[in-house]
């Protein structure tokens, strides 16, 4: 009962309201921007025609109906939330009349498949590396330390544009946009995304390890410079317990942290990425819709996002006990 | 361990590509055997996927209505023509313009075997007419505007009459960028819900026939029918088998991306990149040309041309005259369309692009000609002629500096008209007469003693706008006004300008059709279509950014109304009013549009170019059929 009401109720509370002002904020947001959706797709509709006046106006007047735009923002503030509650994120705009949730469920499965295995393997990889130099200091370790150096300050657009040049042009080896042929999971399905996702994957691989190689290399390098560790390296325990017990696990904290804001990033997509690469993930489509001023794909864009990373701390949060004795519920 | 990791990821990278090449031997998407197909580059990806409804607000019509679609007539940007679509006869009104008679050709027919006849018409323009949801082109809001009956005369001739004159109403179904869309009667009258149809299984009145989609919007994959013989485009080509087999579209994303396709062979033509990344194009693929085979490569002709536009509602020191004639005295045209649009783009002063016929009607007009050489304005109360002749020639005698070949045509034919004289002494005493004062270090100050400074707004993916407006901004602050350049994301640029938001900007327009006429692109100045900022500019449906009043230029509006587009009365009207508008400087004109369509003859030939200039290559255009059924194929 006490864990419940003290721990864990504040924190759902917590994340329902995060949840909510984080939606009413991205439903106001846009209305806010400059760019008006009707102008937008005015533009888009009739461009290079020379229409009467009275045609414009009357083309207005039914976008704005197709739009569901009519009525003050208040009307249409609740209008959203009825739709959403209904688990309807309404028309896009700019690919009207398809419906934001067939959008979102397109471009989904594609970020979601990228990130989750550069997110995992770059946080995996990089612990083990990390730690392994910072416990095992050498020659080879010092490289791949010198090498992460390097990398991890360098923009991520830069080594994409690096990627993409040398490998769809100086050695043509791999397509210059995303090319999926087959259904899902079929062989040929398979074959191609891995053609087409091998640049994207390997430039987000690099740049994610980079970064969590120098941070568990640090953390384990200062871990190895603590009292106990110190006193259990006195103590004669082996290598391996030294390095799994002593020095891992007490640098996870920080660890999982970054894993669980990470995972719960996914669902922003990776716009750089999608771009350069040509990738149709959420990034690309939040691009688009930006661009647009298709308030709806972005609302469900970003909802997800808020969900994710919301969802995300949570689990994080409540974790904590379980990766770290030291941190206890209160 | 390390060393374990290192070999596993190692051999996964090996792996992951080796199990591809014998799946996926070349990056495109599709197994069309590459001398029956065509690639050519899709202009954005498509955001709604399998539909194909045209007519809905759902359309995504680049490339599409080129290929699967067909109206009366094409307005052909190079050459002003009008080339036949299902009609091969230009419409006939009655006297008051208040009906309207077409007549289709006999020949050609549906995908199915079904004919094309005046049901299709009549059925397509009832259709429209009577469904608000189907709002693409605004052909509904015309035709419910204009239209008191449509009729169905014989199986190839249709009556449209009007409920008041319209001498313009053919434009409905003339396509620059696009006419109204026939629809198939036999296959449309089935359907229940035709807003809500996808339309992927045709029949279609056009030559292709999609065949294949990326469900990411990324490509788009076409076939051509069986019966090519039954189309317009292939009656025009008068080849009973025209166009490539297949035709893929496909957006592979930036200018470098496009590039290296086309390196790859993967793009038989894109529809524009930047100067830079043409040049590397021409250095590594010897087959690529776009419309001149040399210097200034790029096509000329795209009926829209740069400017800079001033704000006349909401800064006061735009409304003076002197003021905007001055800043135009303080821009070095030559140095703008050499230093900064690389040389490639016609020159222009006042909007109206410099395409073969608009130079005839316009430019070099007898009546144009001598008011633009006797102009004469009023610098300080003594006459001054700002007319500079000799721009063209100055441009080509840089070309020849830089080693460029050139085409043999005149200098004016490759570089356009002559322009306003960079003249700073004549735009200080301009300023002077009105008040403004100069400092020791030449800065300008306003009649009330303030620095003279404004800011200019434009896209920077809009390269040749953003590069004119660079260029001002450059000059003008040389000449001492503090001028900031504001480089803006297009949606908010557009933004920006449509409430009113900007003093000065660097959009694109031209006041006439490819045709000459004027009075569609102009209507919009009307004074009764102002609105103040911030309310949008067409918020009464007509207006302009620039909010101007001027009585006169609603004047010549009203008189080009109820002229037909080719009466000699009307041309008459549009040069008054394109003189009116110079004397006047109310917009700084400077270079017309230019593109680097680029065809690669690797695999296709006999792409329309500066030695076939027999119709446009601007082949997003609904005209742009004309362009992908000539091509022939490299293999015979």
């Amino acid at each position: 009962m006490t864990l419940l009401q003290q721990f864990i109720l504040p924190r759902l509370l917590q994340w329902v309201i995060v949840i909510v002002v984080g939606i009413t904020i991205t439903f106001l947001i846009p209305r806010l921007s400059p760019v008006n959706p009707i102008q937008q797709a005015l533009g888009r509709l009739t461009q290079f025609q020379a229409l009467e006046p009275e045609a414009v106006l009357q083309l207005r007047e039914q976008l704005m109906a197709n739009y569901g735009l009519e009525g003050s923002i208040v009307e249409q503030y609740f209008r959203f939330w009825g739709n959403l509650l209904g688990g309807d994120l309404g028309p896009s705009f700019g690919a009207f009349p398809q419906r934001v949730n067939d959008m979102i469920g397109r471009a989904l499965p594609y970020t979601v498949a990228l990130l989750t295995f550069t997110t995992i393997m770059s946080w995996i990889i990089g612990i083990i590396v990390g730690t392994l130099a910072a416990y095992y200091p050498g020659r080879l370790t010092n490289l791949v330390a010198g090498v992460m150096i390097v990398v991890y300050p360098v923009p991520y657009f830069i080594i994409a544009f690096i990627f993409l040049m040398a490998f769809t042009y100086y050695i043509p080896f791999f397509p210059l946009i995303g090319v999926f042929r087959g259904e899902p999971f079929e062989a040929e399905f398979i074959a191609t995304y891995l053609h087409s996702t091998f640049l994207p994957a390997v430039t987000l691989l690099i740049t994610g390890l980079s970064f969590r190689f120098i941070m568990a290399r640090a953390l384990g390098t200062a871990e190895l410079s603590s009292d106990h560790v110190q006193y259990a390296t006195m103590a004669g325990l082996p290598d391996n317990r030294l390095m799994y017990s002593y020095v891992a696990r007490n640098t996870m904290l920080p660890q999982v942290t970054d894993l669980g804001l990470s995972m719960g990033a996914i669902f922003s997509g990776t716009l750089i990425t999608e771009a350069v690469f040509g990738y149709p993930g959420l990034g690309d489509l939040l691009l688009q819709a930006i661009y647009q001023a298709d308030y709806n794909v972005v609302m469900g864009i970003t909802l997800l996002s808020i969900v994710g990373i919301a969802t995300a701390s949570l689990i994080v949060d409540l974790s904590y006990p379980l990766v770290d004795p030291r941190v206890r519920y209160r | 361990m390390l060393r374990k990791c290192i070999f596993v990821a190692i051999a996964l990278l090996m792996l992951v590509p080796a199990l591809n090449v014998t799946a996926q031997p070349s990056g495109l998407p599709v197994d069309v055997p590459r001398e029956e197909l065509f690639v050519m580059d899709q202009i954005f990806r498509w955001s709604v996927i399998d539909n194909y409804n045209v007519w809905g607000p759902a359309s995504g019509t680049p490339h599409r209505h080129a290929l699967m679609f067909e109206t009366l007539w094409y307005l052909d940007q190079e050459t002003g023509n009008i080339m036949s679509g299902a009609s091969n006869e230009p419409p006939v009104y009655n006297d008051d313009y208040t009906q309207m008679t077409v007549t289709l050709i006999d020949s050609l027919k549906w995908s199915d075997g079904e004919a094309f006849n005046a049901d299709d018409l009549v059925y397509t323009v009832e259709t429209v007419w009577s469904t608000p949801e189907l709002s693409f082109g605004g052909w509904h809001a015309q035709f419910a505007d204009f239209l008191e009956s449509v009729e169905k005369v014989d199986d190839h001739t249709v009556t449209f009459t009007l409920n008041r004159p319209n001498p313009r109403f053919h434009k409905n179904f003339e396509a620059r960028w696009a006419g109204l869309y026939m629809m198939p009667e036999h296959a449309f009258s089935q359907i229940e819900d035709l807003v809500n149809y996808t339309y992927q299984d045709g029949p279609y009145l056009g030559l292709y026939a999609p065949v294949e989609m990326d469900p990411n919007g990324f490509w788009n994959l076409f076939k051509k029918r069986d019966d090519p013989q039954n189309t317009a485009v292939c009656q025009y080509h008068m080849n009973e088998d025209c166009g490539p087999g297949y035709v893929l579209t496909i957006l592979y994303g930036d200018s470098t991306k496009k590039v290296i396709a086309m390196t790859r062979g993967e793009l038989d033509a894109f529809m524009n990149v930047d100067f830079e990344a043409f040049e590397s194009l021409l250095a590594s693929t010897p087959t690529a040309k776009s419309w001149y085979p040399e210097f200034p490569w790029a096509y000329p002709n795209e009926t829209s041309s740069r400017l800079i536009r001033f704000n006349f509602d909401t800064h006061e020191w735009t409304n003076n005259k002197d003021v905007r004639w001055a800043l135009a005295l303080a821009l070095d045209i030559v140095q703008m369309q050499t230093e900064y649009i690389g040389g490639v783009a016609k020159v222009v002063y006042v909007n109206v692009p410099y395409t073969p016929k608009l130079a005839e009607l316009y430019y070099n007009h007898p009546r144009m000609q001598e008011w633009v050489e006797n102009l004469e304005i009023d610098v300080a109360g003594e006459p001054y002629k700002p007319y500079d002749a000799t721009v063209a020639d100055r441009i080509g005698e840089w070309a020849d500096e830089q080693g460029y070949a050139q085409p043999a045509e005149t200098a004016a034919a490759s570089y356009g008209s002559g322009w306003w004289k960079y003249d700073t002494d004549t735009a200080a005493k301009l300023l002077e007469h009105n008040g403004y004062t100069r400092d020791g270090n030449g800065d300008w100050y306003t009649p009330e003693g303030e620095r003279f400074s404004f800011s200019i707004q434009a896209a920077p993916d809009e390269v040749d706008s953003f590069r004119v407006a660079n260029a001002a901004a450059d000059m003008w602050n040389d000449f001492g006004i503090d001028v900031e350049l504001q480089g803006l994301e297009r949606s908010v640029w557009s933004a920006n300008f449509e409430t009113g938001q900007f003093e000065t900007d660097a959009p694109w327009l031209s006041f006439v059709l490819p045709d000459g006429d004027g009075w569609p692109q102009m209507r919009s100045y009307h004074s009764k279509y102002y609105v103040p900022a911030p309310e949008l500019h067409n918020a009464l449906g007509g207006g302009t950014p620039a909010r101007l009043v001027d009585p006169v230029l609603d004047e010549l509006i009203d008189a080009m109304e109820s002229l037909h587009p080719q009466d000699p009365q009307n041309l008459e009207l549009v040069h008054q009013y394109l003189q009116h508008w110079v004397e006047n400087m109310y917009y700084i004109s400077t270079v017309s549009f230019k593109k680097f369509v680029t065809w690669n003859e690797l695999y296709w030939t006999n792409p329309p170019s500066a030695e076939n200039d027999v119709y446009m290559p601007l082949y997003w255009f609904q005209g742009g059929r004309f362009s992908i059924g000539g091509l022939e194929s490299i293999g015979g």
